[in-house]
């Protein structure tokens, strides 16, 4: 029978982010961007329902994110492929692109481990933020 | 494949006069499968007097859904445990922090216990559930973690044609209506697709479990909506809460029936697990299938 479901963690990340104020995404294994909230929608100026499931490629030519300078960050520095490859947990700060412009966000990425086989995905959480930040 | 519910209760037992027909005694099934092999779905204190019936003979398998003490309770009243000859395995979820057997061993011990899992005589093996179907008897078996407060499964049973599901412990509609979600987000919705027989979890009526949420558990309108999605020809709803006496039970199947067929199912597919009640899946098939 081929499964049609998602890990019961996953499942669980999803409801918990479904139901927060704080702007979220949840990616896979794989890390492919699986869902993100409602207020992660408002922050990019898309509903997930818009744009739905996408490989890391794709959602980097969506949203970045880029640095100070405005060069893009590669995907092995961000904090999404750290939870996701290592399991480990990352913070940083970078700008994304949004439907309106670009904002400058701090990003925290927590690993979503269930069993030894390694990692089945990650939450990563965003705060807009002003121009002090840095990458 | 046939059943017979040896208890449907669920939290704890609810002996008494207003609870006689669907029973007070919490979860345990006896599946027997077509080659005679004998499956237990949970150890609650309904298999003291599965295990007083005496069949002895094959290897007994015991496919415990979580260690929560409504689910365990009977083990140390299952007579089999005190017989040399018997031969048990235990199959439940992974821990990463302690075995199966010492997680048990937790509540077959002193203080709670005047025995120590070591001293039952009995052949005990213990298992974690794996991760991948495997075969018992002439039935394979899958485990897979659902919506519950701790480590919890849900198991699908499929021997030939047919294919029961087992979710006592279910609360899928936790933080996301089930309607609205596609299925690959729906807690449960692969072991239970297309099952001949769902049991299933249905501790609340809707009126009741604002109260309960997060507490595992589904309401009326979530464990039909649940089996609905996943397609599932036939419901037992199970787990009744301690406080639901029959009268109140029989107000709840009643409503299950019609709200089942509001959703476009055949009203006589839904019904309450009652203790002592037994089916027989493959039975019931042939003569559907001869009328």
């Amino acid at each position: 029978m081929k499964s049609a479901q998602r890990p019961l963690e996953l499942i669980l990340a999803r409801n918990l982010i479904t139901s927060i104020t704080t702007p979220a995404f949840l990616v896979d294994h794989r890390g492919h961007l699986v869902f993100y909230n409602e207020a992660a929608g408002a922050l990019l100026g898309r509903p997930f329902e818009e744009l739905g499931h996408m490989t890391p490629d794709e959602w980097l030519a969506q949203f970045g994110p880029f640095d100070e300078r405005g060069e893009p960050i590669a995907l092995d520095s961000l904090p999404t492929t750290h939870a996701v490859r290592d399991g480990r947990p990352m913070h940083a700060f970078f700008r994304i692109r949004t439907a309106r412009s670009e904002q400058m966000v701090e990003a925290s990425a927590v690993p979503i481990v269930a069993s030894e086989e390694g990692s089945s995905g990650a939450m990563i959480f965003f705060w807009p933020r002003g121009e002090e930040g840095s990458a | 494949m046939r059943i017979k519910i040896y208890g449907a209760r669920g939290s704890v037992p609810a002996p008494g006069p207003h609870m006689n027909r669907y029973g007070g005694n919490t979860s345990c099934i006896q599946l027997t499968l077509a080659s005679g092999q004998r499956l237990i779905l949970d150890a609650g204190t309904g298999i003291r007097t599965l295990g007083a019936a005496g069949e002895a003979g094959e290897r007994i398998h015991i496919l415990l859904t979580h260690l929560h003490l409504d689910h365990i309770q009977g083990l140390m009243f299952f007579a089999p445990c005190f017989h040399s000859e018997a031969e048990i395995t235990i199959w439940g979820p992974s821990s990463p922090g302690a075995s199966l057997e010492a997680r048990i061993g937790r509540y077959i011990s002193a203080p709670l216990s005047p025995v120590e899992v070591r001293e039952l005589p009995c052949s005990l093996e213990f298992h974690d559930a794996p991760a991948s179907e495997w075969e018992l008897g002439s039935a394979s078996v899958r485990a897979e973690a659902v919506t519950h407060r701790g480590p919890t499964l849900g198991y699908r049973i499929t021997e030939g044609d047919l294919t029961l599901c087992y979710i006592p412990d279910h609360e899928p509609a936790l933080g996301a209506p089930i309607e609205g979600l596609a299925p690959e987000w729906i807690s449960g919705y692969d072991l239970a697709r297309g099952a001949d027989l769902l049991i299933h979890d249905c501790q609340y009526t809707d009126a009741e479990y604002p109260d309960h949420v997060g507490w595992g558990h589904s309401a009326l309108g979530d464990a039909l909506a649940f089996g609905h999605r996943v397609g599932a020809r036939r419901m037992l709803l199970f787990h009744h809460d301690p406080l639901h006496s029959d009268e109140f039970l029989d107000r709840m199947g009643d409503a299950a029936r019609a709200r089942w067929a509001d959703l476009g199912g055949d009203p006589g597919a839904v019904e309450l697990a009652a203790e002592g009640a037994e089916l027989n899946l493959a039975a019931e098939r042939a003569a559907a299938a001869a009328s």
